[in-house]
């Protein structure tokens, strides 16, 4: 015989169908995107490494002013390095401005992915990388005239030393409109004027598993070798210095522990709001428990039919949300990365950490919480139960409230009766504010962050020099990284010191220290290290084994970088070097520098462009967060709230019998609801302002900047205002519903 | 299967406040018998019934079911021993809300390994059109039959009844009680029944009366009358 009491489930179900819709939302929801996105992370980890491995990706590369000798080549062969030529010709006007790599076609290293089409076989045809060709509607079949050269376009391609579309290492931003790579056969390569190639070796050591010293070393032996070849060399790359590769490969995976977390912290909210509903059930058919121990079911059995309901929601949700997050929310998860980077084609992995981490992870914690409850409660006699009595203390007494008005005394026991529920509607309001904060005030937050920058930043452009050179307009200042130890993060820190001149027309607001070991620091970094004048900080020099222990004698409002400004005179001798020694060139104007004394060009659109990137690289996830933390809010809401209306459903019969009309028992159970809504709302803000507050301070420890916390006031009023539309959305529903309690409630059989 | 209290003494509330709701109750019911247990509200006629069904302990004393004692026994095997000897009825059915008559039935048919036919069960209580009803749309006359179904179902050797009638009117109470008579008298079970209703005295072979947690009166009714008989 199957178990009698799994028949009440789907009536449990229907009877209370939208309290059980809303939860499996709220964890459909969450672990349809807690999959969707730890899966496209896991499957582009995954396909990157697999193709890094398949297409051999370069280990470095070199560009140089003439070819190497084939000795030298089969020199490096030799030590187990592959070296081949990856010559290239630069187009800088497509279509108006855009620059194109194009590349003679590769067999050896660096291999392209197709996407769509077939690889170039005819001298006229072409291949294009894929995310410039979407941005620029180039299709498979057009035409692209490249240096008076007509080609056409046969395939959509992904390359390995261009996951990241930068159009020189030493920018700050990618940019995937304004630059692309393209591949022709040789024939087509011999199309181009030799005297237009740039002369690019990328090199791949055979030996794939050495160790990173030994890659060093193997490194610093290339080098060598090609000075010692007389070989003159315009740049020099290992993998992990080229932007174009390693810029992917350091910002994958970073958003899964926040995911992870964020996952957690919702399914512990929703496993409350169960268990809380579990309890109200527990106490309203406490008198059937009684009976069903006193005829002889076992605490065990009783369990297993309450926590029913819990398993089946989180099951259910738990497939569902995975078959989606596995179909129909993997597209705009892979789009995140598709529209910003230049990855191969995904091969969709299952991912076992994903699938634990969102669906293995979420069931046993509600099953936990709710087990727990459950046994807590049940471990009450039969007799307690028959008696309604589930209080654990001997004697209840009734809270002795303050001589206040009868209603204000009634609703402070409708609080106090149903303290749970409200505690847990706080916690799932300052979870859902706390989303909506981060969702709405992560714009104002960095516009404010760009404006600062924009606001203080000095010069409109700053040229770093590999070499000192003499230009005209330029102010000549010397700049150093030293190293600092960042407590918070536990790791070191690279902080720009900036040896002013003293004369300084840009640098005239930063009032540069009288002594030699002093420094003014950055606004950034006195908030990122939390130190204040007078303080003393150690700087490290790691290549030269060097410590200088320095003095905060000022902060700066310069908000673009973690800097510390000391005069020049006072830097370079601190560097031992010659007191007017000079490394970069700030300017309002812009300095006529060849490209090759450049190690590092940036302008103040640069700068604010790479701020204004970030933010539109989390615009659509902005608008999901918005979106989901208002539905939690809106469900949380309304199933809490809700439960204060069915346990009181007799009284509330009761009073109508008394005489009381629907609008005054509304008033008397309602708005002790909407005193604890409008609470929470009022005392969740500064908690959350702050939460954010830390969160940014989080951030801080994990990336190399600092974004200083900042919230206009529009942002509170529009949280509580959002929440208060939410809570009288809901309330209108409740007042119906109080309307719809009959009085013969009251009148039934009742114990 | 026969019933025997020893020595059963029950108290409540500690210090001063204690309260000894059960002074050392003797005696012993005999298997197919119906007991009715009378007294006064608080004279621990309720307790006693409890403890019997073994969803209270005595304090000191013993309850003997055939050969085992409750007092001895641990939860589990109290829980066994509710499972497989006692039928509850109380006086306010219990019944789950979301479960037809029968359904409610069948939950403790469940617990048995041989349960009684329910489709029979339910003829003799006089439910059998009214089946699939759930409890709301049944009268408390009729919720108190599925009640007794209920308890009945796993054929147990005790019926323990808990003011059975103690929430309806006075023909539905007859109703009731004259059930329980015909129960006795075709599954042989002993029947305890806890009333204030000093008519139902008439019905029951054996009477205990309760003052004060002692039994005042313990007499064997020689003048047993049909429940269809009584008046109050």
């Amino acid at each position: 015989m199957r178990n009698p009491l799994n028949k009440r489930l789907p009536r449990e179900f229907s009877k209370n169908s939208g309290r059980y819709i809303g939860i499996f939302l709220i964890l459909v929801c969450t672990i349809l995107i807690g999959s969707s996105f730890l899966a496209t992370m896991d499957s582009i980890i995954y396909t990157i490494n697999q193709n890094d491995d398949e297409c051999r990706i370069e280990n470095g590369q070199f560009e140089s002013v003439s070819t190497i000798s084939e000795e030298l080549k089969e020199h490096f062969k030799n030590k187990g390095i592959s070296v081949v030529e990856n010559f290239y010709t630069t187009i800088n006007d497509y279509d108006g401005n855009a620059k194109i790599l194009v590349f003679n076609e590769r067999e050896i290293l660096n291999i392209p992915s197709v996407f769509e089409g077939n690889l170039p076989d005819k001298e006229n045809e072409i291949a294009v990388e894929r995310l410039f060709a979407e941005n620029r509607n180039i299709e498979i079949g057009d035409e692209l005239t490249l240096n008076n050269r007509i080609f056409i376009v046969t395939a959509k391609i992904s390359l390995p030393d261009y996951s990241s579309l930068f159009k020189s290492n030493h920018d700050l931003l990618m940019n995937t409109i304004d630059f692309g790579i393209s591949i022709v056969t040789k024939d087509g390569f011999n199309r181009f004027d030799k005297n237009t190639l740039t002369y690019r070796y990328s090199y791949r050591f055979e030996n794939t598993s050495m160790s990173e010293s030994e890659k060093r070393e193997t490194t610093e032996h290339i080098q060598k070798q090609l000075l010692l070849d007389g070989i003159t060399l315009q740049s020099f790359l290992t993998d992990e210095n080229n932007q174009s590769i390693s810029f992917l490969r350091e910002d994958m995976g970073k958003d899964g522990p926040v995911m992870k977390v964020f996952i957690y912290i919702l399914i512990i909210i929703i496993s409350f709001v169960f268990a809380v509903l579990t309890n109200n059930t527990i106490e309203s058919e406490a008198a059937i428990i009684g009976t069903l121990r006193a005829s002889g079911y076992f605490k065990r059995e009783i369990i297993a039919h309450y926590i029913s309901p819990t398993i089946i929601i989180s099951v259910v949700s738990s497939t569902i949300g995975n078959a989606l997050g596995y179909t129909i929310m993997l597209k705009p998860f892979q789009d995140l990365y598709y529209t910003t980077y230049c990855i191969p084609p995904i091969k969709m992995q299952f991912s076992l950490e994903a699938f634990i981490t969102t669906t293995i992870v979420p069931i046993v914690i509600m099953i936990f919480i709710n087990w727990f409850m459950l046994y807590n409660k049940l471990s009450l006699s039969p007799l307690k139960f028959l008696r309604k009595d589930l209080s654990k203390r001997k004697q209840k007494k009734a809270i002795k409230l303050p001589d206040f008005s009868f209603i204000k005394r009634f609703r402070l026991r409708v609080i106090l009766q149903n303290k749970v529920s409200y505690l847990v509607l706080f916690l799932g309001i300052f979870l859902s504010s706390f989303l909506l904060m981060f969702g709405i005030g992560l714009d104002p937050l960095i516009n404010h962050y760009v404006d600062e920058i924009d606001d203080t930043l000095p010069y409109e452009y700053q040229y770093v020099l590999k070499t000192p050179i003499e230009v005209d307009n330029g102010e000549k200042m010397e700049i150093y990284t030293l190293g600092t130890w960042y407590k918070l993060g536990k790791t070191d820190i690279n902080v720009s010191f900036m040896g002013v001149s003293e004369n300084s027309t840009i640098f005239e607001n930063i009032e540069l220290p009288e002594k030699e070991n002093e420094i003014n620091v950055t606004k950034p970094l006195a908030q990122k290290l939390n130190i204040k004048i007078g303080d003393e900080l150690i700087f490290k020099d790691d290549y030269y084994e060097k410590e200088y222990t320095l003095k905060v004698s000022g902060i700066s409002d310069y908000s673009s970088s973690l800097s510390a400004f000391m005069k020049q005179e006072s830097l370079n001798k601190l560097l031992d070097y010659n007191p007017d020694a000079f490394n970069c060139y700030v300017s309002n104007e812009s300095l006529d520098i060849d490209e090759m004394y450049l190690a590092k060009y940036i302008t103040r659109a640069d700068m604010v462009g790479a701020a204004k990137q970030m933010m539109q690289s989390f615009e659509s996830v902005i608008q999901f967060i918005n979106i989901f933390s208002i539905i939690i809010y809106m469900v949380l809401m309304y199933i809490l709230t809700k439960t204060v209306i069915e346990k009181n459903e007799l009284s509330i019969s009761y009073m109508k019998v008394f005489g009381y009309n629907s609008s005054e028992i509304s008033h008397l159970y309602l708005n002790a609801t909407t005193i604890t809504v409008l609470g929470s709302l009022f005392i969740c803000i500064p908690l959350e302002a702050l939460c954010f507050k830390y969160v940014m301070i989080y951030v801080a420890s994990l990336v190399e900047g600092y974004i200083e916390f900042y919230l206009p006031l529009w942002v509170y009023v529009v949280i509580i205002v959002i929440g208060i539309l939410a809570y009288f959305l809901i309330n209108t529903l409740h007042i119906n519903r109080v309307k719809k309690i009959p009085m013969s409630e009251a009148l039934k059989n009742r114990e | 299967m026969k019933l025997r209290m020893n020595n059963v003494h029950k108290y409540y509330g500690e210090g001063e406040s204690r309260v000894e709701v059960l002074q050392g109750i003797n005696c012993e019911v005999n298997e197919g018998e119906i007991c009715v247990l009378l007294g006064p509200s608080g004279s621990g006629k309720s307790t006693l019934l409890n403890i019997i069904g073994g969803i209270e302990s005595a304090d000191e004393g013993c309850i003997d079911i055939g050969d085992a004692c409750t007092s001895n026994m641990t939860e589990k095997q109290l829980t066994l021993y509710r499972r497989n000897h006692l039928g509850f009825v109380f006086q306010f059915y219990n019944l789950i809300p979301n479960l037809t008559a029968k359904e409610n039935i069948e939950v403790c048919a469940y617990l048995s390994k041989e349960p009684l036919e329910i489709n029979e069960l339910l003829r003799t209580l006089g439910l059998y059109e009214h089946k699939d009803k759930l409890p709301s749309q049944l009268s408390g006359g009729q919720q108190q039959r599925c009640a007794i179904g209920r308890a009945l179902v796993k054929n147990p050797s005790i019926l323990l009844c808990d003011e059975p009638t103690g929430a309806l009117d006075y023909h539905t109470s007859k109703e009731i009680l004259a059930l329980i008579e015909i129960i006795n008298q075709k599954y042989n079970n002993t029947i305890i029944i806890v009333t204030h209703n000093d008519a139902i005295k008439n019905m029951a072979k054996r009477v205990l009366k309760l003052h004060d947690g002692q039994i005042v009166k313990n007499y064997v009714n020689d003048t047993v009358i049909s429940a269809k008989d009584l008046e109050w």
